[in-house]
């Protein structure tokens, strides 16, 4: 078995199920955690707490004016980043081809040129962001190697796949093993680090807007 | 066996001149990839060189290969390679047949010790002793370890001479492996494929009949003129790949106007070889121009690489059951570890 | 004198004619001429034909027959030739533009003439047969 072989064929089901069996583990595990009691009675009822929690998930996309002015670059710079990575896994024919293999679900590609390009916005975006975060003294103290091991697992397989589009620096085979390895990796890590935020950023979102709605608090 | 007769000789006698011979080796020269000035010195070489030996084995194989060569002889230029090596064992197509041949295959080593090229076709199996496959009660194993032991340099024609190929596919029920995997101390190379471009072996005999040696081989031993590119390289569907436009399926408006196959299944990125330029058939076509992509034949476990229909992005999926199994696990873990917690909260 | 100067986007064919130049030179100042063997490079059928056409047609055209027809002819630039050799099926085997004063393959090799010498007593028996 060759290490491509490896790759899209073991290498591939395990990380699909470690990413499965550990995204469910987590998430079982939050919200089976104890709620606290509420001891007020809830400012509005059952159905505006809901409606609070969904539109909270997409009001925070959207940074309040106020903070515009200290947090526009790094909004900017995260928000290229991940629309980026949007734009590539659903908008790259290889990635739509993946999907379409294992959900039966196929929509049109974009040209591979323009997936190129914002795969380089990408990468760019992803480097300012580290610098940000290794020269940012409040953020340096914050960071912890799950944040330097998630933006590495990340940064990967978009610079694999960048290489690969170009087939230059190394044959076919070897780029396109080391993309696939490299989104494996991901996969394996994605439920035990900051990475699962890819879940739980709506899950956090909705919750918090419960919780602002039943005191009757702006969502 | 050894004839005192050079090429140049035994060429003149039957009405070839000298100008064939260059021409040939022109030919030769630029399927090589040899620069052009080379092919008056391979003609000159060629002309005072002795025929070669060769003795060719084969275990377990389908015959394919032979045919191949065989069939690609006929009216072609190449066929002149022929006349260059002298066939001294070949067990499909000598005459002779039991003990007699076994001592044809005596004095073939015992003749030319030292100076004969060994030719491999079909894959070794090694487990249990290396009974799965016996001639005139010698395994292969052991018949490939002596004769190898006085050849000049050992040919792997073949995925299955070369990488062990289709008999060790999973789950390689003889423990079967390649040439390589099993000789030490021997030049060897690999001219794999299932079959292998008939064209390859004619320049890899030529070059080692006209300048002594193999010509420049890659790291997985493959001769770098014919291996050193993949057909992706050179297929000349590729600019429909750059421009995005796939067939869909075999059917569709895509497939009609010709269009890349990757996403039916082409292992034409990840495939070395050279069926895009020398093409098969004399030249008529390779694969792909008949619509069906590449199959990867000549890249060392093909056959376990998955569907010949899977595209390259895709793999192979866990399936559901696996993941359902995988959620029910994850939940179970996240339950429990959630009850734990509020014990020790409480 | 050729207009090249429609060609100043088709890269390949200026790079090749340059290395024509090159060689045409070598031959010219230090007797050493070469080849350039075109089936070895990426070359598009298209780009093949452009470089035949602006090569063009010189003063001489040979046709051999050993073992398979093979053309060569003089392009329009003397001592640079355009060489086709075909199998005996018709394929082509190989495509070169060679610069030499004479193509090395259409000069008598010495072992063939020796071997017509041998031939010539058989031959002036037959002739004198046929005269008495
Ligand atoms: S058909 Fe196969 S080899 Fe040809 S361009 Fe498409 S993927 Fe590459």
């Amino acid at each position: 078995m060759t290490l491509l072989d490896f790759a899209r064929g073991p290498g591939l089901q395990g990380a699909w199920l470690v990413m499965v069996g550990g995204t469910a583990w987590r998430i079982a595990g939050i919200l089976l955690l104890r709620q606290r009691l509420h001891l007020a009675a809830p400012r509005i009822g059952f159905a505006g707490r809901v409606r609070g929690g969904l539109a909270t998930v997409f009001t925070r996309f959207v940074p309040r004016r106020t903070f515009w002015p200290r947090i526009a670059v790094s909004v900017g710079l995260s928000s290229t980043f991940h629309l980026g990575l949007a734009v590539i896994v659903l908008g790259g024919a290889p990635h739509i081809q993946v999907i379409h293999q294992f959900f039966w679900l196929t929509w049109p590609s974009l040209p591979k040129g323009l997936v190129v390009i914002v795969s380089g916005l990408t990468l760019a975006s992803m480097i300012a962001l580290l610098f940000r975060r290794i020269y940012h003294p409040v953020l340096r103290l914050l960071s912890t190697t799950d944040d330097y091991l998630s933006w590495l697992l990340v940064f990967l397989p978009v610079l694999t796949g960048i290489l690969l589009s170009g087939e230059t620096i190394a044959s076919y085979r070897t780029l396109l093993t080391l993309h696939i390895l490299s989104v494996e990796l991901m996969m394996v890590w994605l439920p035990f680090g900051k990475l699962l935020h890819v879940k739980l950023a709506f899950y956090s979102r909705a919750a918090m807007g419960m919780n602002f709605a039943r005191k009757g608090a702006a969502t | 066996m050894e004839s005192a007769e050079t090429l140049g000789e035994v060429l003149g006698r039957r009405g070839f001149g000298r100008r064939s011979l260059l021409k040939f080796a022109i030919a030769m020269t630029s399927s090589l990839a040899l620069p052009p000035a080379l092919a008056p010195v391979m003609a000159a070489n060629l002309a005072k060189a002795k025929r070669r030996s060769v003795i060719w084995l084969s275990f377990q194989e389908c015959t394919g290969c032979l045919e191949t060569l065989l069939r690609s002889s006929s009216p072609s230029i190449e066929a002149l390679i022929f006349d260059f090596v002298s066939l001294d064992y070949q067990e499909s197509l000598m005459a002779a047949a039991g003990a007699d041949a076994e001592r044809t295959l005596r004095e073939a080593v015992a003749a030319n010790k030292g100076e004969y090229l060994l030719a491999i076709d079909g894959s070794i199996p090694v487990k249990d002793g290396g009974v799965y496959s016996m001639t005139g009660g010698r395994s292969n194993l052991g018949m490939l370890s002596e004769i190898a032991a006085d050849a000049k340099a050992v040919l792997a024609i073949g995925t299955c001479a070369a990488y062990g190929g289709i008999p060790k596919a999973y789950p390689n029920p003889t423990g079967a492996a390649g040439v390589e995997d099993l000789i030490s101390g021997k030049p060897i190379v690999n001219i794999p494929g299932c079959p292998p471009v008939p064209e390859v072996l004619s320049g890899v005999l030529v070059h080692f009949i006209s300048f002594g040696h193999l010509p420049e081989l890659d790291d997985r031993k493959r001769p770098l003129a014919y291996f050193g590119t993949t057909i992706h390289d050179q297929c000349y569907r590729r600019p429909f790949y750059d421009q995005g436009k796939f067939a869909k399926s075999f059917d569709d408006e895509g497939a009609r106007q010709g269009w890349c196959l990757f996403e039916l299944g082409c292992k034409g990125p990840v495939t070395h070889n050279a069926c895009a330029s020398l093409k098969w058939n004399g030249g008529t076509s390779f694969p792909i121009e008949s619509g069906h992509g590449c199959i990867g034949c000549s890249e060392p476990d093909f056959w376990d690489a998955g569907s010949f229909y899977t595209s390259l992005a895709g793999g192979s999926s866990a399936g559901w059951r696996n993941t359902g199994i995988a959620l029910g696990v994850g939940v179970a873990g996240g339950l429990a570890a959630a009850l734990s917690g509020r014990r020790k909260s409480t | 004198m050729t207009d090249f100067s429609f060609l100043t986007d088709d890269k390949l064919v200026e790079a090749l004619l340059m290395e024509v130049a090159g060689l045409l030179r070598g031959l010219i100042d230090r007797d050493e001429g070469g080849s350039i063997d075109l089936r070895g490079l990426p070359l598009s059928p298209s780009c093949i034909e452009t470089l035949d056409r602006c090569l063009g047609q010189g003063e001489i055209s040979v046709v051999l027959d050993a073992a398979g027809r093979s053309e060569i002819r003089e392009t329009s630039l003397p001592g640079v030739w355009w060489t086709k050799h075909a199998d005996g099926a018709g394929r082509v085997i190989a495509l070169l533009i060679e610069v030499a004063v004479t193509p090395a393959i259409l000069r008598a090799d010495l072992a063939d003439m020796k071997r017509g010498l041998d031939r010539m007593p058989a031959l002036l028996a037959k002739t004198a047969g046929r005269t008495s």
